[in-house]
């Protein structure tokens, strides 16, 4: 490569400038390099094309017509989402959607935050306590959901557990009132884990000097996790507000396993009236309503996150 | 330590320290325990004679160790080739994620093209387009491409996440501009700077990328259930609902097919556990 032009410009791009031939090189070496990071970026993005936007549209597209895979989809206008809205089944989807979007996002915060500080108060074998903890997020989520539907059986282990204290069987999956949080405990239980670790990371940044000065000062622990902790911290419970809600948001298997989205329809959730409508009744253009309205609230979630990286924030992963 | 008055007060609870630690480790243990007791479960009564469930005693050792239940389940479905399929689409998942969002991470982390920004929040958007939103049309889609019942067709829009590129792009970010520019300098290619200079200092954010893109493509549920309508092709979780809703089968029998279905995942993990700590950066933690 010795001897090609444009390789000295990057050293002293300045003295080069104002020569014609030069210049003509120093352009043509740079946008090679542009050349080659547009090359990089684009099998992502063609794939980002074909199966997250061009399918978005398409959805759009689909929810304003009657389609059945059999016959060409048929111009309704809004009467899909008007069948929606008087739609019962619907309603409480959409209910308990946003009901066990709430509640994990909240139950998975604290508990990952509690865990995370328990980790860092650094007592010995901590390391391994998180590391044990860790592999309840890599278990299989199906898997995860068998166990737990025995466990939570009315003769299962959690009756067991609980009689010393008391309490009788509670039939946790087929009671109205406690299959809601029963699965949101489950979710927590999944999910957890892996925001410790985020929220670990986090801690593990925060300058130790910052709560030695706080000492000095005569902080008490609870001033300190307050006045230190929580600002500090903000960043990263934004992510994992964000990014627990997303991921409820489109929950299917738990319910669908523990539940089959009743007892009635108590934890039937979007994503599975989604698949019901869309292959079980061949209704697609109902189902890319729902599809519309799903991603209406995961877009609510993502703005928040929008704004945050507009402003220059750090992305976490 | 002439203003040892200053430093005094923390002294006093460095004392109460062992105390609170004793305290703490009971706490934690009591935690790992609570969140480890249903992997417990899952095992031993993956071992137990299937009259064993729901009798409101749980022997967390078994009396009696029935390994032939890991032999009976595997022979009631086709289980092994079950697992053979989930095997092959996640493997081309991680490989997918692990090239594809390398690649791109790189492209947006070290080059400046126009409208790289715009790339950098179409890509965050589509955190908001998973395959639960996108089920019709990405059905469509696949059923368009001809790929119903295959393994393209499961494992096809989930080769690249977004969440693979925003951690392969993060953990690039702090790679000095100075070595790419040296090493184009010394005459190096686009393709070997990446595989020389900037995928050695990425192993930890790869190893995560790794783990959790094989995972996610482990517990597809509602994916392959959409697009697989042949047993030639269902994944094991399929597997294991439709050997749930036989009642003919015992329990015990489903939880030996979910013991084997969790330790591919584990493993890799295991494996790779060096890097991942500190790709979450934990490297703090001792």
């Amino acid at each position: 490569m010795a001897g090609r032009p444009g390789e000295n410009t990057l050293a002293a791009p300045a003295a080069y400038a104002a020569r014609p031939s030069r210049r003509f090189w120093r352009l043509h070496f740079q946008r090679r390099i542009t050349l080659w990071g547009i090359a990089f970026v684009l099998p992502a993005i063609l794939f980002f094309i074909v199966f997250k936007f061009g399918p978005m549209i398409w959805a759009i597209e689909l929810s304003f017509t009657s389609y059945d895979m059999v016959s060409e989809p048929a111009f309704v206008g809004l009467d899909n989402y008007r069948k929606l809205m008087a739609d019962p089944v619907f309603g409480a989807s959409l209910f308990n959607t946003l009901v066990y979007i709430a509640g994990s996002t909240v139950l998975i915060t604290l508990v990952s935050l509690g865990l995370a500080m328990a980790i860092n108060t650094r007592v010995p074998g901590a390391r391994y306590c998180m590391m044990a903890m860790f592999l309840t997020n890599l278990m299989p989520i199906i898997a995860v959901c068998l166990v737990w539907r025995f466990l939570l059986h009315p003769f299962g282990l959690m009756t067991q557990l609980l009689a010393p204290f008391g309490i009788d069987r509670v039939d946790w999956l087929t009671d109205t009132r406690t299959a809601m949080p029963a699965i949101i405990a489950v979710t927590a239980w999944r999910f957890a884990p892996y925001f410790m670790v985020v929220f670990l990371a986090g801690l593990l940044a925060i300058p130790r000097d910052y709560y030695e000065a706080a000492e000095i000062d005569g902080a008490t622990a609870r001033h300190r996790f307050v006045h230190v902790t929580l600002p500090l911290l903000m960043p990263t419970i934004f992510f994992v507000v964000v990014i627990s809600a997303l991921l409820s948001a489109r929950i299917f298997l738990m319910p669908y396993i523990m539940t089959g989205g009743g007892p009635g329809n108590a934890t039937r959730v979007l994503s599975m009236l989604i698949y019901e409508t869309g292959f079980s009744y061949l209704k697609m253009g109902e189902a890319a309503a729902i599809s519309v309205v799903l991603f209406a609230i995961m877009l609510v979630f993502t703005m928040g996150q929008m704004r945050l990286f507009m402003r220059g924030e750090r992305v976490h992963g | 330590m002439a203003d040892a008055p200053i430093l005094r007060p923390p002294r006093l609870s460095v004392r109460l320290r062992p105390l609170y630690r004793w305290i703490g480790l009971a706490a934690l243990l009591a935690l790992t325990v609570a969140f480890l007791l249903p992997i417990l479960w899952m095992t031993t009564t993956s071992f137990q004679a299937g009259e064993k469930m729901f009798q409101l005693t749980t022997d967390w050792i078994p009396t009696e160790w029935h390994w032939e239940n890991y032999p009976n389940a595997l022979s009631r479905a086709a289980f092994p080739t079950f697992f053979f399929n989930s095997t092959v689409v996640s493997v081309i998942v991680m490989v997918g994620n692990v090239v594809f969002c390398t690649l791109a991470g790189y492209g947006l982390a070290k080059f400046r093209f126009p409208g790289d920004r715009w790339v950098l929040l179409a890509i965050l958007c589509t955190l908001m387009l998973p395959l639960e939103v996108t089920l019709v049309p990405t059905f469509l889609v696949v059923y368009k491409f001809g790929w119903l019942n295959s393994y393209q067709g499961i494992a096809g829009p989930l080769v690249i996440e977004a969440f693979g590129i925003f951690l392969m792009r993060q953990s690039m970010l702090s790679i000095p501009a100075d070595y790419i520019e040296a090493a184009r300098i010394d005459g190096a290619g686009e393709l070997r700077i990446l595989w020389k200079i900037i995928v050695p200092q990425c192993r930890p954010a790869l190893a995560v990328l790794a783990v959790f893109s094989f995972r996610d493509s482990w517990d597809q549920f509602l994916w392959p259930l959409t697009v697989v309508s042949v047993n030639e092709y269902r994944t094991f979780p399929l597997g294991l609902v439709a050997f749930g809703e036989d009642y003919g089968t015992p329990p015990t029998e489903q939880m030996s097919i979910a013991v084997l279905a969790t330790i591919p995942v584990f493993l890799l993990f295991a494996v790779l556990q060096r890097w991942v700590n500190r790709g979450f950066g934990l490297s703090g933690l001792k």
